[in-house]
């Protein structure tokens, strides 16, 4: 029984750490910004929101899980939601979803050559790309954007592995915030 | 012994730095019969609505302020004057694209295989996957809404977007080279 645990935990560990070294997060901030002037956020109006996937437009899970996420992730930084008046920060994501390619080299570097001369496989795959965008609310100036990218396979048919890659990538980018001046 | 190696791989090292640099493709048109030098004043064009097909990219006013930035500083350089009034003598338009490319690298002609005659050492070059950006830079004359200039400049963008220092390198290296076709005065 110990031992079955103990492989679980290993299969699980496994399974993070192919899932942290897949997703790509980073970030552009404005020159100079100091991010203590801002208190206050707000989600910017809905129709200002759309989202690249149809598969995620219909996901209220999706939309809810992204906010949750950030919400927490603002308030860990000092920044609250402006419950009444004009919030110092709106905030705006869009999430998309592409087909893109990669050149698969395992077979070949391991030496398993599955024929036609040995050569590495053109593999394609739908990358998901979750922007987050902090907008000064006065000027209407993009302060921050931070994004990740990652395959969505499986993640689309599982809303385990959904929040994980969510909280993972609301995470990660925003250990990239910019630092208080 | 050990100096000589580092001297190589620093040797190696900027090698491909200068090839990396040298792949950058530029370009530019000029609607015949125009000369460039007989306009004096410009604004721009409002930003772009169509996607550049990276989602990083699209809305990102670091990068595009980057560009017409860099582009003002050039067209100011050659004696142009940005007015915010009406009635500017040209139009400045710019887009941006992003594409996934596939290099080969010699996956098509085993017989340039640098590890032919050694295939116990030698790592043979590999296919890859990057990412190539376009920046198109237009001048259209106000009056008659014609193209008068257009010059652009592709290569690889790797990596360049996940860092905003160096996406603003690539950015005002790409930008130099295609401001540097813009015609000169007669």
């Amino acid at each position: 029984m110990r031992r079955l645990t103990q492989l679980t935990l290993a299969a699980i560990v496994m399974t993070a750490i192919t899932g942290c070294a897949t997703m790509s997060v980073s970030s552009h901030v404005e020159r100079g910004l100091d991010i203590a002037k801002y208190h206050t956020f707000d989600w910017g109006p809905a129709d200002a929101l759309p989202l690249g996937d149809a598969r995620l437009d219909k996901d209220p899970f999706f939309l809810d899980h992204v906010q949750g996420a950030v919400e927490k992730a603002m308030a860990a930084r000092g920044l609250e939601w402006a419950a009444t008046g004009t919030p110092d920060v709106r905030i705006h994501f869009h999430a998309n979803i592409s087909e893109r390619i990669d050149i698969d080299q395992t077979d070949v570097n391991r030496g398993y050559c599955p024929g036609e001369g040995c050569t590495p496989a053109t593999v394609s795959y739908e990358a998901g790309t979750l922007v987050i965008d902090l907008m000064d609310a006065r000027t209407n100036r993009l302060l921050w954007r931070g994004w990740a990218q990652n395959s969505v396979k499986g993640m689309l048919e599982n809303q385990d592995t959904m929040a994980r890659q969510i909280d993972e990538a609301v995470t990660r980018m925003f250990e990239r915030f910019p630092r208080p001046l | 012994m050990t100096l000589t190696r580092l001297a190589l791989a620093a040797a190696a090292l900027s090698t491909l730095t200068v090839t990396a640099c040298a792949t950058m493709q530029v370009n530019s048109f000029v609607e015949r019969g125009v000369d460039i030098t007989r306009y004096r004043t410009y604004h721009w064009a409002p930003a772009d609505a169509q996607s550049t097909g990276d989602p990083r990219l699209d809305n990102n006013t670091f990068f595009g302020e980057r560009i017409q930035a860099q582009v003002d500083k050039w067209l100011g350089d050659r004696g142009f004057e940005k007015i915010n009034a009406d009635g500017p003598d040209l139009v400045a338009h710019y887009h941006a694209s992003v594409t996934q490319e596939v290099n080969p690298n010699g996956l098509d002609e085993p017989y340039l295989n640098p590890c032919a005659n050694d295939q116990t050492t030698c790592d043979p070059p590999e296919p890859y996957v990057f990412d190539a950006g376009t920046i198109v830079v237009d001048l259209v004359d106000a009056r008659t809404k014609r193209l008068v200039w257009r010059g652009w400049a592709e290569g690889s963008i790797e990596g360049a977007i996940d860092d905003q220092a160096f996406m603003e390198r690539r950015i005002d290296e790409a930008v130099a080279r295609i401001m540097e076709q813009l015609p000169r005065g007669l």
